[in-house]
């Protein structure tokens, strides 16, 4: 484990360790009980094992912007899935230390037929807020996402920019102590861009943000720290500036 | 697992606000809303009556015959609806399993919880209907809860086992449909169980074993009428009067473990 090099807390908020993950792809359509029974009369396994996450380790300390990066494919959602407790790792062990808000995908169970409001609640529930911890966040959330007359409209009724918009100010107004982004920070037009720059800036050393992305430029702006993925594997780790620069050089 | 442990603040609020949204989605857009929830049973009762009580006849020697026919229905609509939306929830939800991290059960309970509100808006249904029809009410309604809890367990056992299942195997549903069908010949609701001990009394009390038939005529013999035949006053045995709430205790402990197994997983292969 290499050693950060200005470490926000000496407190870790995760602990990766030795994380594995594989998984078993039908090779043909295996996915039915005439197949499953088929499979098991000749013997044949019926899928084959992708080994994803090999040997995993890293820590995130309190308060740190942590970035990872690599390319598709490269494991990197599958280790968010597994720091999110989506998946569970073969071997290994994640440990969390405080309140993980996940967000693999913007508006996780949002509903067209649902108001804005309903879905802001629904949403919350579905990542651990009670309602009155909804409550309080609920005017910040509308407020950010500037949808203040739309808030008793259906969700089908949103535009899709209004509606990533919703999604996107709950990810960034929910209040955890972990915060987990899967690409998300390219939403909405340049104005609403910029506010969210902003408050990625303010996060910045105030809160744990794992960050998953392709922008290189993002690394540079806002992490403490960056991880590359590759194969499975940590390929590099470190100062956000060499992680990039090693990313780059992947196509080189 | 133990029980405080999982019925957690953060389980239950999730459990309310999914059981609210599911509740608000169902009728979403159909003119008369939630009255379907009554209806539906109502009409399912009202082809039933007229072919079974009017023109074949059945059930002549029994009192208030037709909500006792009502009553069956509803129960055993409760049973195909509960079982049908659990057994296809894990699969349904699959984009919220695949993206966020929370415990699975809440997915089963809310999906069944729909059913088992109209159940007990039906039942308030039944109650006027019995009233109407001339029936005295009496201490016994209070032990309909009961029989309600009964089968609801087996409808959460069967929903935790092949709503697991079928995210393997998505057969499953198709396979339920069928045999559901079947099922529903096997349970005395639109024949009186009389009907049958008149050929065979062996066959009669072999259908009693099915909780569901156990349940049904409780029911009736609790809510409408004492003639009901019912497993504690036609099996004369105690051991095997208990074999149908045996059953229901087996097939949730099985669903329970079965389950809990599974659930890991289900985010990869739904």
């Amino acid at each position: 484990m290499s050693k950060n090099k200005k470490p926000v807390s000496s407190e870790i908020a995760i602990s990766v360790q030795d994380v594995h993950k594989s998984f078993k792809l039908p090779t043909e359509r295996a996915w039915g009980l005439k197949q499953a029974i088929f499979n098991r009369l000749k013997g044949v396994k019926g899928f084959k094992e992708q080994k994803v996450l090999r040997g995993i380790s890293f820590d995130v300390h309190q308060g740190e912007f942590l970035g990872i990066v690599g390319r598709n494919g490269s494991g990197k959602s599958t280790l968010l899935k597994v720091l999110s407790g989506i998946y569970v790792p073969e071997k290994g062990k994640v440990e969390i230390n405080g309140n993980l808000v996940p967000f693999i995908e913007l508006g996780v169970g949002f509903n067209p037929e649902l108001t804005g409001r309903e879905n802001i609640y629904l949403n919350g529930a579905l990542l651990g807020f009670s309602n009155e911890k909804m409550d309080e966040m609920y005017d910040e959330i509308v407020k950010f996402a500037e949808l203040e007359q739309f808030m008793d409209q259906k969700l089908k009724n949103y535009s899709s920019g209004m509606q990533v918009r919703l999604a996107f100010s709950i990810a960034i107004r929910a209040r955890g102590d972990i915060l987990i982004l899967d690409e998300v920070l390219a939403v909405g037009d340049a104005a609403f861009q910029e506010k969210c720059n902003d408050y990625f800036r303010s996060l910045k050393g105030n809160q744990t943000v794992v960050l998953v992305t392709h922008s290189m430029e993002n690394v540079r702006k806002f992490c403490d720290r960056a991880i590359m993925i590759e194969n499975g594997k940590i390929a590099a780790e470190g100062d956000p500036e060499e992680v990039s620069k090693a990313y780059l050089a992947l196509w080189k | 697992m133990k029980i405080p442990k999982i019925w957690n603040k953060r389980n239950r609020v999730l459990l309310k606000e999914l059981i609210k949204t599911d509740f608000k989605l169902r009728y979403q857009g159909s003119m008369l809303g939630y009255l379907w929830a009554v209806l539906r049973p109502l009409l399912m009762f009202a082809i039933l009556y007229v072919v079974f009580a009017k023109i074949l006849r059945f059930g002549g020697d029994i009192p208030h015959y037709p909500v006792y026919l009502l009553t069956g229905t509803v129960l055993w609509n409760f049973f195909t609806e509960c079982c049908g939306q659990g057994i296809q929830s894990i699969v349904m939800r699959g984009d919220l399993i695949r993206k966020i991290s929370f415990p699975k059960w809440i997915i089963v309970v809310s999906a069944t919880s729909t059913a088992l509100i109209n159940l007990t808006i039906n039942l308030c249904v039944i109650i006027i209907f019995a009233l109407l029809n001339g029936v005295v009410p009496s201490f016994s309604w209070l032990l309909v809860p009961f029989s309600v809890i009964e089968l609801y367990a087996l409808c959460l056992g069967i929903s935790f086992l092949l709503g697991a299942f079928n995210v393997k195997f998505r057969d499953i549903s198709s396979i339920w449909d069928v045999l559901t069908q079947a099922l529903f010949y096997a349970v005395p609701i639109i024949y009186p169980l009389s009907m049958v001990s008149a050929t065979s009394e062996t066959f009669a009390k072999l259908l009693l074993l099915n909780p569901i038939a156990q349940v049904i005529q409780d029911v009736r013999h609790n809510l409408i009428t004492t003639e009901a035949q019912t497993i504690w006053n036609y099996i004369n045995n105690p051991l095997m009067q208990i074999i149908p709430i045996i059953l229901v205790v087996i097939i949730l402990i099985i669903a329970a473990l079965y389950f809990r197994k599974r659930s890991k997983y289900f985010a990869e292969e739904v």
